[in-house]
């Protein structure tokens, strides 16, 4: 039983971490928390449905290439038209994450007005999914799911640490004025990062797509990935993967869990969100995080 | 001078030839009924077969000599589902055309919009297929003296899944799954927990979730712990086809058994294998085998299928109102209201028809039990309830 649920919770904890990644990612550099990433997520979900479903009947690896790039795309569209000119601007924070919200709200209604609210699924990956392990069965698309995500993480990692714009990344995420002094295509860099949230972000959408379904008000679940996100401190990206986990783990134990008699899973989102709560006022920094000012 | 004497003359005789076409023999007296329905708007698809086969019951009705010698008269104006538009003609219904009764809404926020116009004016309304258990039971628990309905409440879906788990499937025990953040899936839960356990069964667990979440794994793991035979999902179809998917991928292989939320044929594709077999409640279906006389009376007037429920309910009503009508002697509204009250045992198109004064719900009203097969929906059986 324990067992189990540990198992489920790392499963929901996975996809949790890919998604506070990006939010992570765009933090460490800009500064600003990108609410706009769960829209951007939706539509790589969406771009899968296209390429798998709608018009063609592509296979999955390349359907989950083709919306990585989708959504990248988009999230590159989504800094030049919503973010950019405050960039060039120097706007304070706050201005960048009323313009993400207002991003996300507009995508999320371009969906409802040309698809329509309908639910979609994605076609499963296996047709006999899951493995049985003593007591406790394992979905064998949640495997799949968490080894991608690792995978993708440590290409990232690699991208950051081993190649020139990886390293002019880190360098804007300490003083990105600097970087910019120093003579590193600012724009550029940003476009980079976009890129690489939002292929993540659509890594992300398509594993939630073929796990749960496809629908326009799906990016609601990345409110707990960025909870993930904070958690283990906006900006670091071994705290995104923690702290997403991390809340996968708590939730999984809390809905099984009773106090007296009482099953605590209707009060679940009081304890993740409590636990937010907690963090922040014993460590306002989250587990992994350095930067203390704005932190919105 | 002479002008004034001339339009004098006038006006008198006008005012004689009006009296005089007064005492005319009068046409044969009617019983009015007011049908409000959405004729036009979202709503209009059902609100189309409602008056079709309220008029159909009228015929019948009226065919066989009316009730008591009068013909029933059916004043029917559009509400478009909407509350405004409604309120303002249940105010023409009773105050300009003198309805004895109103049968309609089919949808529970009008008749709760409407209530206090038709109550006022002490004029008997039966709702259709208003489902909300508040349209006839005020906030304060009291009943609502002047509204019936002719449908079953929401959450009495829940007892009926209860007592066919336990009679039907000979369930021991049993597990719900239901989201907390809606009264509709909570109060489902809570009736089904009710009806089982007062059959003689278990329930192993009834987890909650809240609404928008995805994942319901950690919750039916707990409920697998329990090894259930019926699992009860009251929600809409995208909770109950990924906890479907869900519990089959965790190995659990119990029975699933949800409301009248699944039946959206895309349950077929967002749950695929995982839902087949799986059980649910709905409040009609044209396979069901006591309504076929109807629906070819009803395609041969109108060359088309109607579209259920809406149509059953309207046709339930007029005959419920026919006999109230009788048994009271009068149209008089409170006599009415008490006639409609008093219902019991009497023979509709649905089934056997008895009312609760209580809370003006119909008693065991007849249900729909459907099963997800070879992915479509398939008619099981109509199932009543017993206290």
């Amino acid at each position: 039983m324990i067992f189990q649920t540990i198992i489920t919770g790392l499963s929901i904890g996975s996809i949790y971490a890919l998604m506070a990644v990006g939010y992570s990612l765009v933090f460490s550099v800009l500064n600003f928390s990108n609410f706009a990433h769960g829209a951007v997520i939706t539509l790589g979900a969406y771009v899968a449905w296209a390429v798998m479903v709608n018009i063609f009947q592509l296979p999955f690896l390349p359907a989950l290439l083709i919306s990585m790039l989708g959504a990248g795309i988009i999230a590159f569209l989504v800094e030049r038209i919503a973010y950019s000119s405050l960039r060039h601007r120097r706007a304070p924070s706050l201005y960048f994450m009323i313009s993400a919200m207002g991003m996300a709200i507009a995508l999320q209604n371009v969906l409802y007005a040309t698809i329509g609210a309908n639910l979609y699924a994605l076609p499963p990956v296996f047709a006999q999914d899951s493995i049985q392990l003593g007591t406790a069965v394992i979905s064998k698309m949640d495997l799949f799911a968490f080894g991608f995500s690792i995978l993708a993480i440590a290409l990232l990692t690699f991208i950051l640490n081993f190649t020139r714009v990886g390293t002019a990344i880190r360098a804007a995420s300490h003083d990105a004025e600097m970087v910019s002094v120093l003579g590193v295509n600012l724009d550029m860099l940003v476009a980079v990062l976009f890129l690489l949230a939002g292929a993540l972000g659509g890594m992300a959408g398509v594993f939630m797509g073929v796990k749960y379904m496809v629908y326009p008000s799906m990016g609601w679940i990345t409110n707990k990935a960025y909870i993930g996100a904070v958690i283990g401190g906006l900006g670091s990206l071994p705290g995104a993967i923690v702290g997403g986990i991390l809340l996968g783990l708590v939730e999984a134990l809390i809905s099984v869990s009773t106090i007296g008699g009482v099953p605590l899973s209707t009060y679940r989102d009081v304890f993740s969100f409590g636990l937010l709560a907690l963090l922040l006022i014993v460590r306002p920094t989250g587990l992994f995080g350095r930067h203390v000012e704005e932190k919105l | 001078m002479k002008s004034r004497i001339l339009i004098t003359l006038i006006l008198v005789a006008v005012l004689l030839s009006s009296l005089l076409s007064a005492c005319k023999p009068a046409e044969p007296e009617t019983i009015k009924i007011g049908n409000l329905v959405a004729l036009t708007g979202p709503s209009a698809t059902w609100g189309q077969s409602e008056n079709n086969a309220l008029m159909l019951a009228v015929d019948k009705i009226n065919a066989a000599g009316g009730i008591d010698g009068k013909k029933i008269e059916i004043i029917a104006y559009d509400s478009r589902a909407d509350k405004l538009e409604a309120v303002n003609v249940v105010k023409r219904m009773v105050e300009q055309d003198k309805v004895v009764a109103i049968i309609g809404p089919g949808q529970s926020g009008v008749a709760n919009a409407v209530r206090e116009v038709n109550n006022s004016a002490k004029v008997p309304l039966i709702a259709t297929t208003a489902t909300n258990p508040k349209v006839t039971v005020a906030d304060d628990g009291t009943v609502v003296p002047f509204t019936f309905r002719v449908c079953f409440i929401d959450p009495f879906q829940g007892t009926v899944a209860g007592q066919f788990a336990l009679k039907d499937l000979g369930a021991k025990k049993a597990a719900t799954l239901y989201d907390i953040g809606d009264e509709y899936s909570q109060f489902l839960s809570k009736y089904f927990v009710e009806a089982f356990e007062k059959g003689g069964g278990t329930i192993t667990a009834s987890e909650a979730f809240r609404s928008g979440e995805l994942d319901f794994r950690a919750q039916l793991g707990k409920i697998k712990e329990g090894n259930p035979d019926v699992i009860f999902i009251p929600t809409m179809q995208k909770e109950a086809a990924l906890a479907a998917k869900q519990a089959r991928d965790l190995g659990i292989t119990a029975t699933l058994i949800g409301g009248d939320g699944w039946g959206s044929p895309d349950i077929f594709d967002l749950a695929g294998p995982a839902i087949e077999g799986a059980y649910f409640v709905n409040l009609a279906a044209m396979e069901d085998p006591t309504i076929q006389d109807f629906l070819k009376d009803y395609r041969a007037k109108y060359g088309a299928d109607p579209v259920l429920p809406n149509p059953l309910m309207s046709y339930d009503a007029m005959l419920w109102l026919a006999d109230a009508i009788k048994r009271a002697g009068s149209t008089d509204g409170t006599a009415l209201r008490d006639a409609l009250a008093a219902t019991k045992d009497l023979q509709v198109l649905t089934g056997i028809l008895t009312i609760d004064p209580s809370n003006h719900n119909p008693l065991n009203k007849p249900a729909v039990i459907q099963q997800c097969k070879d992915g479509k929906f398939t008619y099981v059986k109509t199932f009543v309830t017993t206290d």
